[in-house]
Parts: structure tokens; sequence; C-alpha cells
């Protein structure tokens, strides 16, 4: 074994261009890789982050019907002032309740229809509205504050401005208009155009006052640690409500954004074996030739009593080898370039169109430790499987015919 | 009887300016009213005619119906408090107008549905400054601020009326927040109808739509006559009884 090891490493460097040049594409290949890879990675895990933290949460409880039918008749049936109790203590690392119903907002001159979110702004600074910068105006004081807080692209859309009064109109339960005159008291911007458009803020108690819903809310919504894993988090606060209240994850509430995660994960594999495929024609061809030169040795080395197998795996680990030596130099490459973006990648030049798919303009590097061991197993297990039809033809041959092969 | 008298010489002496509005609002509507009339809707490049007939009680109550042209009659609008229903004979249906389009245009004219339904806000979702009150042939004619109350569902920064002494509303300019005119509706016409004196042809227009407007012409009006609840119901919305 140690001479075949020897054997192949030493055969490597008989042809040491040939070995370069073969060196050099794989390498670049495997950077390609997990380059690659972590900047899609990157993008699904901002898209995300971002997409769930301004709305769905990690996971939410609300009426089982409110996702039918988004208005305030499909209230939470349990008070707002009991659902802290029930969800103190149940592991989440953030959690807040919202009345979120529709409602038309118009200026003098326009009218939009938009969402309108009765937060508590005291915990929803915890997380929701961190990343959506009040870059004009102020951010809501308290649970009762009478203003409300639209986006910049709404603000523009309904041609008004901050300090000026809107009003908003939306229906009580039992179907009666509820409007009233508010002040815009901040404008935020977000990284998503659309939702400029669509959220309109205000104080959980004065939207509740206007709809005549004191005490009420329609949705309980709760973060965990991790957004690939909330099951615990659903379970759990599953178990703080009772039948009669729908608990879903961020990935039934936002399908887009979940198939989004999972279309991800699987174009990832798919990805590094396009690579893959491309190289091992390299890889295979590399293998041939090099048998091809040494028939007459290989002849020979049959002649003087070596086995076949031996003969198969000199070649596989020389292949092997190549392959190691071509993954070591693919990601240090890989990882030495996202450690070159700490900060991310600029890509504003289009901006806009990555925001039509809800992510952002800075391209953060998401390196994870399983897509570099699926992009390392996959290059071994397909290179191996790849240098076994040369290596095969190379033991078959006849030690005689091969002596006598003139190059 | 002697407690009126009072009141109404302390009226005399100090007009308030809400009680001018009051008044002017109580005087087009009347406690009851039935009224025959046309919706000009003037656009740069085609004009359409509407006759309707309409029917009010109290401030809550109006039903509106239309007779010309063909194609729309029967086309009806029933509003009772602040909610408000249409029912089309083409489609047999009778729509309740959600909140969401409570702004929009009504029946295609200048005037919101809100405008429709909701007319006498003017009196208790604003508070009203007299501004100025000056002369006009032979009228005297109060010039009246309203401004919306924090939380009214207004979007209006201001609105100032022209109200003449005899409760005809010349003027009512409807300003932004930031004192900028939008559109105004201004009485073209004043005649006697129905022993009162009325505005007869009101036209509304937005400021920056130079060739854009929709007037409303009253052809007859009967002020007090005996209008029975069932008329303002969604049964008599669908199949009209009167």
């Amino acid at each position: 074994m140690r001479i075949l090891i020897k054997l192949a490493w030493r055969n490597l460097f008989r042809n040491h261009r040939r070995t370069l040049i073969m060196l050099s594409a794989i390498t670049v290949g495997v950077w390609a890789m997990i380059f690659m890879t972590a900047m899609t990675q990157g993008m699904v895990t901002q898209m995300i982050h971002d997409g769930i933290s301004v709305i769905p949460g990690h996971a939410q409880a609300r009426n089982p019907q409110y996702g039918d039918d988004p208005t305030v008749n499909n209230l939470l049936p349990v008070p707002d002032s009991e659902i802290a109790g029930r969800l103190e203590g149940g592991g989440f690392s953030s959690w807040t309740t919202r009345l979120s119903v529709p409602a038309v907002i118009s200026s003098e001159r326009e009218s939009r229809g938009v969402t309108l979110l009765g937060i508590d702004p005291e915990r929803e600074a915890d997380f929701t509205f961190v990343e959506i910068d009040t870059i004009d105006g102020r951010y809501l004081e308290s649970v009762s504050d009478e203003g409300v807080l639209v986006g910049a692209k709404l603000l523009e859309t309904l041609k008004t401005k901050v300090g000026n009064r809107i009003v908003l109109m939306s229906q009580t339960p039992d179907n009666d208009i509820a409007d009233r005159g508010f002040r815009i008291v901040g404008v935020f911007s977000a990284k998503v155009e659309l939702w400029e458009e669509t959220w309109v803020l205000t104080g959980k108690e004065t939207l509740q006052t206007m709809l005549g819903v004191p005490d009420q809310v329609t949705q309980a919504i709760v973060f965990g640690d991790n957004y690939r894993q909330v099951d615990a988090v659903s379970d759990s606060l599953r178990k703080a409500f009772d039948d009669t209240v729908s608990v879903q994850r961020w990935t039934e509430l936002d399908r887009y954004l979940g198939t989004m995660l999972e279309v991800m994960d699987g174009f990832t594999l798919v990805w590094v074996v396009v690579i893959f495929l491309a190289l091992s024609f390299g890889l295979v061809n590399t293998l041939v030739m090099a048998v091809f030169e040494r028939v007459r040795e290989i002849g020979l080395m049959l002649a003087l009593g070596m086995r076949p197998s031996s003969i198969l795996g000199q070649i596989v680990i020389e292949s092997m080898l190549l392959l190691a030596i071509g993954l070591a130099l693919g990601n240090v490459l890989a990882w030495l370039s996202v450690k070159a973006f700490p900060d991310g990648i600029d890509i504003s030049i289009v901006a806009k169109g990555m925001e039509m798919m809800g992510a952002s303009s800075i391209l953060m590097l998401d390196l994870r430790l399983q897509d570099v061991v699926l992009a390392n197993s996959v290059v071994l297990i397909l290179g191996f499987l790849a240098s076994l039809s040369p290596a095969w033809r190379a033991s078959r041959y006849d030690p005689i015919e091969a002596i006598h092969k003139v190059d | 009887m002697l407690l009126f008298a009072c009141c109404s010489v302390v009226a005399d002496e100090q007009v308030s300016a809400s009680d001018i509005v009051r008044a002017a609002v109580d005087h087009w509507r009347g406690i009851s009213s039935y009224s025959e009339m046309t919706m000009v809707i003037h656009r740069p490049d085609w004009e359409r005619r509407m006759s309707m007939q309409a029917w009010t009680k109290g401030d809550e109550r109006s039903l509106v119906r239309v007779t010309e042209p063909r194609k729309d009659r029967g086309n009806a609008t029933l509003t009772n408090d602040n909610e408000m229903w249409t029912f089309s004979p083409r489609i047999n249906r009778v729509i309740k107008i959600p909140s969401s389009m409570m702004g929009q245009s009504w029946m295609g004219s200048d005037f919101s549905n809100k405008d429709v339904a909701r007319a006498d806000d003017i009196v208790d979702q604003y508070s009203h400054t007299l501004l100025s009150t000056m002369e006009r042939d032979d009228h005297t004619v109060y010039e009246i601020e309203s401004v919306p109350f924090e939380d009214a569902a207004v979007v209006w920064g201001r609105e100032v009326l022209l109200i003449r002494e005899d409760h005809v509303v010349l003027e009512h300019r409807f300003y932004d927040q930031d004192d900028v005119l939008v559109k105004a509706l201004t009485t073209l016409e004043i005649a006697d109808m129905g022993g009162r004196t009325v505005a007869s042809r009101q036209r509304m227009q937005k400021t920056d739509e130079d060739n854009e407007w929709t007037e409303i012409r009253v052809d007859n009006v009967e002020y007090e006559v005996n209008i029975t609840d069932s008329l303002f119901t969604l049964s008599n919305l669908r199949n009209p009884r009167n």
C-alpha cells in the first residue's frame, strides 16, 4: 500500500505541467463551488432574516380563520393582557403581539390600501423595525401613541409629509366603518420598497380603541434563536395556547421565503454537481492520458507480478491525491475570499432588481460548514467514481501486448 | 314659546359660526325633503347627464335614484348613518360600499361617496370660526373657517364656507394641509323652490383640472314632505315602492 501511494505520488509529478494545470482547474472549481454557495446562502439568509423580522417572526399564533380573512373579525381568542403571562418562560428569545388589519389611508390627493399594524413599540424595538430606520420624524413612543409611522414610498405616493394629518379607514367587528385622522409622526425606509408601501404603524392601544376591540390582538409573534430550527419555538408557542389558536411557522406564513430556503438548499447540491461534471471531464482526460503514456510501464509491472488490483489502486490513488491537493487549495482560497469581504459585497448596481426579489443591495457571504462538507464530499466521491474507468482499463491490460506497444 | 323667542334673540346678536353652519345644513336638507335634480359630469372630451330623484330624512338618511339616462335607470344609493349601499338593476344586487371605497368617486362624478354619505360631518367634526362678514348683492355673507378636529376622519387642512344670512351656501372651499386650494363647490344659481331660497346649481371642481367639473342642478324640491321610514330600507332600495 505504501509503495502504491509512493508510486502514485511520484507519478503525479512526472508530467508536472499537466498536473499543475489540472490542479488549478480543480482549485478554481472548488473555489467556485464554495464561494458561490456562500454567496447564494448569504443572500437567502439575509432575505429570510429581513423578511421574517419584519412580519411573520419565527412562529405566530393567530385565529385559525385569520389566514384566509385577515380582518378584525378574526381576533385571537385570548385577551392581549393575558398573552404576556402565557408567553413568559416559553423559551422565546423575544415576542410581541400585534393588531394587524387591512385599511385605507387617504391624504388630500390620494388614497391607498395598506396593512395597518397596531404595535407595542417597546417590544418591537427588540427586533422588528430595528432594521427599518426612521429616516425622518420619530419612532412610536408607546402603545397609546396616536401618531402613525409610514414608509418613505407611501409618503411620496400620498403626496404628503411628516407632520400632516392623514385619514385611516378600516372596519369594526360589526362591519361598521371605523375611521379617524392621524398625524404622521415619522417615516421609515425599508430595504424592500414594497414594505414601505404596505405597512403603516401606530400604537396598539390607539388602534384597539379606533376599532372598538379593547385588549384584543390578531397575532402573537415569537422569535427563537435560529430561523432554520423553529420547531421547538412553534411547539412551545402551541403549548402556551389551546387548540382554538393556530400556530404557524414562518415557512408556512411566508411560502415564498419558505420555498426559497428549500430551493436554495437543493440548488447548492445541483450547483456543486454541475461544476464537478465540468471538472470530471478534465480529470478523466488527465488520467486517461497518464495511463496511455504508461502502457509499457504498466505492462512491465504486470509482467513482474504486480496484481491488477494494485494497478487500479495506484491510479485511483493518483487521482485522489490530485483531488485532495486541489480541494485543500480550493478550500483555502474560498475561505480567504470570503474573509476578504467581511462587510459583504456591494451590488448596488443591480439593487433595483434585487429589491424586487426581496433582497438587499449589500450581499453578505454566509460560509456554512455543511456546504463546505457537501462540496468536498461530492468532489471526492464523484472523483473516485470518475477515476475508476481509466484505472480499470489500465488494470485489464494484457502484459505482453502492453510491453510490445510502440509509442 | 317664550324660551324660543329669547334664544333666537341671543342668536341674532351673537351669531356663532357653528350655528351658521348647522343652520345652513338644516336649511338645505330640511327635516325631510324630496328633490329632482340633474347631475352633469363634464370632462375634456365628454360630458354626461343624469337625472335623479332624492329623498332625505333627518341628518342620516337619504335615498337617490337615477331616472335618466335609460341605461342607468334604477341605479340607486341608500345612505343610513355612515353606511352606504348601492343597487344596480342590471346585476340585481345590493352592494354595501365598503369603507375602503368611501373615498372613491360617486357614480363617476367629482363627488366622493363620502361627500354623499357624510355631508353632515361638517357640523360635528370641525371647529368653526367666523373669519369675516361681508355684504354682497344686498345680502350679508359670513366667511367661516372650519378646521377638522385632530382625530376627525377628514384629510383637509381647513375648509372655508361662504354662507349667506338666508342660509344659502355660496361656496365651499377645500384646502390641503399646506393651505393650497384643492377643490371647491361653488353655487352658480340661486332660486326659490319648495318655499325656500336654495342653491339650484352647484359645481364641484378640482383646482388643478380646468376642464373637469360636476354640476348638480336642482330642478324641483319640496321640503317637510311626509316620508315613511320604510323608504330608507334595503328592501325598498332593491324593489322601489315609491
